[in-house]
């Protein structure tokens, strides 16, 4: 029975092994199949029944089927086709009337689809950008027939080229289009009038005018155009609308719209901006050395973390407090706000399968996973506070539940030194023998000195002489002289009766071809059978190593492997260049055996 | 108590009172079970999240009941241990459709059995794997693997499937509740009132009141 029990349920086991955990292991469920990220996580009392459901804009097991999942416990409750993929869920209250449930809003390509109740409720579109009136013009020809297409997509390229403003999503479709293919497209589409949407890439909300849980509030959506747009809850009007100076990717917001507020938004340049109520553009900027991958506001610390596995605390000024390195890359980053101890920390999930939990610099805890998490979402799920979700790189689900007595104190281990320097050094130790020589140097120093000095003169002048000969007879690979650069080396591949000779011959100046050499093969008639032992070199050009292959035929049938020299000549002249000398292997050919 | 009191017991005019403590998670039943335990006409209606905690009395064949339907909310948990001094027997009611907080049911009921006011006493406990009528609720067997039932090896238990709605299963558990509760410590507690150790001489004035069943084990 106790075997079935821990078999049967994860939790059971993983729990009595890890028993001063702060978590307890409610679901564990590796093939659960959701795949998203923190944005399009949201947590909510849907039916306003007290049990909280966990929604999931799910972008399907390639990024091909973007869904919207809710669930319940551990399982699906409810699932629906999305249009376009998710780019970001929210849940916030729409008006003050009862029943107070909480209406989920869904931002997806140019729309946000308002659900209550799990029903379709309202599809907000962003406003529609201005379109070019040049390209307008241009389109307006088109339509009487005033313009044929080639000199539409002469003055629309022009157009593109010189003007600020982007182009419509029709005319960059033109643009693309094959001659064949243009007069088609533009019959088709003349009489339509030129559009130009901008898409949605955050989300978040702003309280409207309370700082209570159960408050009205305010969609805040950033656009590819970057823009941000605060949205009045009800009527879905748009209440304010900032510029920003590139692409908001993460929002964070923090006070009331109708009081004050502020609103960081980490762009794609690197930047960080804060924005303030009035303040149509940035008020402080923050630049980063990379880029953010997570906006977290921390009380009044904005926790950003980057590309460079490290996390970064600013004040709401820009002004940096702190910086913690994480042992592995950052890939998503939330919120624990614990209500009844009144803990907010962040927590960061790290492509080692970590989970890591820190209150400003100190590390709280740390979550293993078996698998990289790419999804954090930290709240009341179902009727239990204190529950985090995190979903898996391989689409699992995790569920684990604080323990109603864990606090989470600054503890871990004192981290000391690292273990390496604890290891002796590798010094080798010294044997008899080596005192009896030192023993022996110190007696007979003088003699060893003038010995050694005299051997030393016979080297040089050896040395010197081979050198000299070597010099005279061309016998080096590599030419020393200024004026021909080269360098050379021969291969030898096969195992006989033919082999295969490659020269790689290479011209090392810098730029200055070769012209007219000649490659000569001497070697013995008697052994080997060249089809060609002298032959041109082409064209040799600075710095390409070129293979020239010659096939060898080894004539002997007792196996006897003899030396063949390969020379490079100039044309006119008889002193090779340069030579290598080819030690042949012995032919292992049907004569041999 | 006083001599009349002890007197009425044992003749059987007024029947023992057992305290009993109802612990468990929110919403798993607490209150529904102990209202639906009592007489028909004394049945409250509806039943709202129960705050801090309530006493509520009722009766069965030979015994009465006094319990405290603690409220299990998070922050009302801390309430619980302090009552355990006075529990002589424990109702664990578990929703047994909620399967992702069975792990939080289970660490309650272990923080609960090694809680020095209950460890060493051989209290009964009574579970109820509550909600049985859901549709997704899983069996009394298998609440009884995920709370690791098997382990309690010091203290009677005994598992009853429940719906509290309708009032299934809740008779057997208070059946099984009353057998248990005429355990020798028990009875002693509540004939001599303060004192833990019965006297011997007095015991014999006991064995009236035990079961035939239980005469073999005490003896």
């Amino acid at each position: 029975m106790a075997a079935a029990s821990s078999s049967d349920y994860d939790g059971c086991g993983a729990e009595s092994n890890e028993a001063n955990s702060k978590w307890l292991d409610a679901h564990y469920d590796p093939m659960a199949n959701v795949h998203t990220f923190s944005a399009c996580l949201a947590l909510a009392d849907l039916h306003g029944d007290g049990e909280y459901k966990l929604v999931v804009g799910d972008l399907g097991p390639g990024g091909q089927q973007p869904r919207l999942k809710v669930l319940k416990g551990p399982l699906v409750m409810t699932e629906s086709p999305l249009p376009a993929l998710p780019a970001a869920a929210a849940t916030f209250l729409m008006e003050q009337h009862e029943p107070r449930t909480p209406a989920l809003a869904l931002a997806s390509g140019p729309c946000v689809y308002v659900y209550k109740n799990l029903r379709p409720y309202f599809k907000f579109s962003l406003p529609q950008l201005p379109p070019n009136p040049l390209e307008q013009d241009l389109w307006n020809q088109a339509k009487e027939d005033r313009i044929d297409p080639l000199t539409l997509k002469e003055m629309l390229e022009s157009i593109r080229e010189t003007a600020e403003e982007p182009l419509s999503v029709q005319s960059l479709r033109f643009l693309q289009l094959e001659l064949s293919e243009m007069e088609a497209f533009v019959n088709q589409h003349k009489s339509n009038s030129i559009k130009r949407q901008t898409v949605i890439t955050t989300m978040t909300t702003l309280k409207k005018n309370l700082a209570d849980e159960d408050a009205v509030s305010c969609l805040v959506l950033g656009t590819e155009n970057k823009e941000l747009l605060v949205l009045d809850p009800e009527a879905f009007t748009i209440l304010a609308k900032m510029s920003l100076p590139s692409v908001p990717v993460f929002l964070e917001v923090s006070g009331q719209f109708d009081v004050e507020f502020r609103l960081a938004a980490a762009c794609r340049n690197g930047n960080i901006y804060i924005l303030r109520r009035d303040s149509k553009h940035p008020k402080y900027c923050i630049e980063l050395s990379a880029q953010p991958v997570g906006l977290i506001r921390v009380h009044k610390v904005l926790v950003v973390g980057s590309t460079q596995d490290s996390l970064h605390g600013f004040t709401h000024k820009g002004k940096k407090l702190w910086t913690v390195q994480m042992p592995a890359a950052i890939l998503t980053m939330n919120l624990l706000e614990q209500h009844s101890r009144g803990l907010q920390a962040v927590m960061a999930g790290l492509a080692n399968g970590e989970v890591r939990i820190y209150r400003d610099k100190a590390l709280l805890n740390v979550i293993h996973t078996p698998d990289a998490v790419t999804s954090l979402c930290f709240g009341r799920y179902g009727r239990e506070d204190n529950t985090l979700i995190m979903t898996t790189r391989g689409g699992g689900l995790i569920i684990k539940i604080l323990k109603r007595t864990a606090v989470f104190v600054e503890g871990g281990s004192e981290v000391g030194p690292p273990p390496a320097q604890a290891m002796k050094l590798n010094v080798p130790r010294k044997t008899r023998l080596y005192v009896d020589q030192t023993l022996r140097e110190r007696e007979a120093g003088t003699a060893m000195h003038r010995a050694f000095q005299t051997d030393l003169y016979l080297l040089r002048l050896r040395a010197a002489r081979a050198y000299l000969q070597a010099l005279e007879s061309s016998l080096s690979p590599v030419s020393a002289t200024a004026r021909e650069p080269l360098k050379l080396h021969a291969v030898v591949q096969g195992l006989g009766p033919t082999f295969k000779l490659t020269l790689h011959l290479q011209n090392t100046s810098t730029a200055r071809p070769v012209l007219g050499l000649l490659v000569c093969c001497l070697y013995n008639e008697a052994l080997y059978s060249l089809p060609r032992a002298f032959f041109k070199v082409p064209l040799l050009v600075p710095g390409l190593n070129y293979p020239l292959e010659t096939f060898v035929e080894s004539l002997s049938n007792k196996g006897i492997s003899d030396i063949i020299k390969v020379l490079v000549l100039r044309e006119g002249q008889s002193a090779p260049l340069l030579s290598a000398h080819v030690n042949m292997p012995g032919s292992e050919g049907l004569a041999a055996a | 108590m006083g001599l009349l009191d002890r007197l009425s017991v044992l003749l059987g005019l007024k029947k023992k009172e057992v305290h009993v403590l109802c612990l468990g998670l929110d919403n798993s039943g607490k209150t529904t079970i102990i209202n639906k335990l009592k007489p028909s006409n004394a049945q409250s209606q509806n039943i709202l999240p129960t705050i801090g905690f309530s006493i509520e009395k009722f009766k069965s064949s030979s015994l009465s009941f006094t319990v405290f339907d603690m409220s299990g909310q998070g922050r009302y948990r801390n309430l619980w241990e302090h009552y355990y001094k006075e529990g002589q027997a424990i109702i664990f009611v578990v929703d047994s459709s909620d399967r992702l907080r069975m792990v939080v049911a289970k660490e309650e009921l272990d923080t609960l059995l090694n809680h020095p006011d209950i460890k060493h006493r051989r209290i009964p406990i009574l579970f109820f794997a509550n909600k049985m009528d859901l549709r997704d609720a899983v069996t009394s067997v298998k609440v009884s693997q995920l709370l690791c039932l098997e382990n309690i090896k010091d203290k009677p238990w005994h598992i009853c499937a429940s719906d509290a709605i309708k009032g299934e299963g809740l008779q057997e558990g208070v059946d099984w509740l009353q057998e248990n509760n005429d355990s020798k410590q028990d009875i002693g507690r509540v004939i001599f009132g303060e004192s833990d150790q019965p006297k011997s001489k007095d015991l014999k004035v006991l064995i009236l009141e035990i079961p035939r069943k239980w005469l073999g084990q005490m003896y």
